[in-house]
C-alpha cells in the first residue's frame, strides 16, 4: 500500500518572508471586527447574514481568522496570512473571530463552512487554509488575484530571477 | 510566551501508542468514527486519519484536531471547495461537536497516483487558549 509522503510545513519562497514581518497593513479592521455598527448584538447582530454580507463585500480580499495579521493566534490562520504576504497582498480586511463570538458563528453559517480561517475574494468564499495553500502551489491564486486587479509579488520575483 | 506546547506530547497507553501513526484503523473513538463515516460517504481507495491534537496543547487522547487524506473517485470533476464540502458533510455532527479543526486533503485516485505528498499540520500558535492568557 502506498503511503503518503509527508511534506514539512513550508510555504515556498521563504526568503520572501524575511523583512516583511511587522509591515503595517494599510488598514486593520481585525481588532475592531466587533465594532462595525458599534453594536455587539443589537438589531441583527454582528453575526447576522446582513452583517456578514457587508463584511465580505467590503474589500476584494477579506479574511476571517483567529488573531490578527500582525499576530495570528492559530497555525491555520497564520498560514493564510503568510500566503497572502508572499503574494504581496498586505491591504486586505482581516476579522478576528476570537473577539466576536457572534461573528465567529455567523461566518460559519453564512458560508456553511465549519472552520476558521475563511477567505473571501470579491465577496465570494474560496475556502480555508488548505484550499488557499493549494491555490498558491498550483498558480491559481496568482490568477485569482489578477482578476481582482492585484498583481502578485511572486510574478515580480520570477521576473527578477530571470534577469540574473 | 512559548510555554504552550507545540510539540507532540508523549503518547500514553497502548491504544494511544497504536494511534501514533494513525495510518491504520487504530486510534481513539473519534478517529474511528471519522474513518467510518468517511469510508461510508466517499468509498475512498485510500484514507488516512491523523490526530494532530497533541500538537495543540491538548492532553493525550484529546481528539480535537484532525487531518484527513481522502482519495476517492467521488471527487472527480469537483473543485477543491466542493470536495471539502463533501468531507465536511460526512462529518457534520463531529464538526458541530468535539472536532475543533480539520485539515483536508482530497484527491482523485489519479491525482494521488501522481502526487503522494500530503502537507503536515501547521504549527500551533495557541488559539483561543493563548487569547485568554493574554486577557
Amino acid at each position: 500500500m502506498r503511503a503518503a509522503v509527508r511534506t514539512g510545513w513550508r510555504i515556498g519562497a521563504a526568503a520572501a518572508l524575511r523583512g516583511r514581518a511587522g509591515r503595517p497593513l494599510s488598514q486593520a479592521a481585525g481588532e475592531g471586527s466587533g465594532a462595525e455598527g458599534g453594536s455587539g448584538g443589537s438589531g441583527g447582530g454582528s453575526g447576522s447574514r446582513e452583517a456578514v454580507e457587508r463584511l465580505v463585500r467590503e474589500h476584494p480580499v477579506v479574511v476571517f481568522m483567529k488573531g490578527s495579521p500582525a499576530q495570528p493566534l492559530c497555525g491555520f490562520s497564520n498560514a493564510v496570512v503568510q500566503i497572502l504576504r508572499l503574494h504581496g497582498v498586505e491591504d486586505y480586511r482581516a476579522h478576528d473571530v476570537l473577539q466576536d463570538p457572534d461573528l465567529r458563528q455567523g461566518i460559519k453559517d453564512y458560508s456553511n463552512w465549519p472552520t476558521i480561517p475563511q477567505v473571501y475574494l470579491n465577496g465570494e468564499f474560496v475556502g480555508g487554509c488548505d484550499i488557499l495553500l493549494q491555490m498558491h502551489q498550483n498558480g491559481d491564486l496568482v490568477e485569482e488575484l489578477k482578476k481582482l486587479g492585484i498583481r502578485s509579488a511572486l510574478l515580480d520575483a520570477e521576473k527578477d530571477q530571470e534577469k540574473k | 510566551n512559548a510555554a504552550l506546547s507545540c510539540s507532540p506530547s508523549p503518547m500514553r497507553g497502548p491504544l494511544l501508542a497504536a494511534a501514533g501513526g494513525a495510518m491504520g484503523g487504530a486510534g481513539g473513538p473519534l478517529a474511528r468514527t471519522i474513518r467510518a463515516k468517511l469510508t461510508a460517504a466517499l468509498q475512498p481507495t485510500h484514507l488516512e486519519v491523523r490526530d494532530d491534537s497533541p500538537r495543540h496543547g491538548g492532553p493525550p487522547g484529546a481528539e480535537t484536531h484532525f487531518g484527513v487524506l481522502v482519495v476517492s473517485g467521488r471527487f472527480a470533476g469537483l473543485p477543491p471547495l466542493q470536495r471539502h464540502r463533501l468531507v465536511h458533510e460526512a462529518l457534520r455532527a463531529e464538526l458541530a461537536g468535539p472536532l475543533h479543526a480539520l485539515q483536508v486533503t482530497a484527491r482523485t485516485p489519479e491525482q494521488w497516483q501522481s502526487d503522494p505528498r500530503v502537507p503536515s499540520a501547521p504549527p500551533c500558535l495557541g488559539g483561543s487558549k493563548r487569547e485568554q492568557r493574554r486577557g
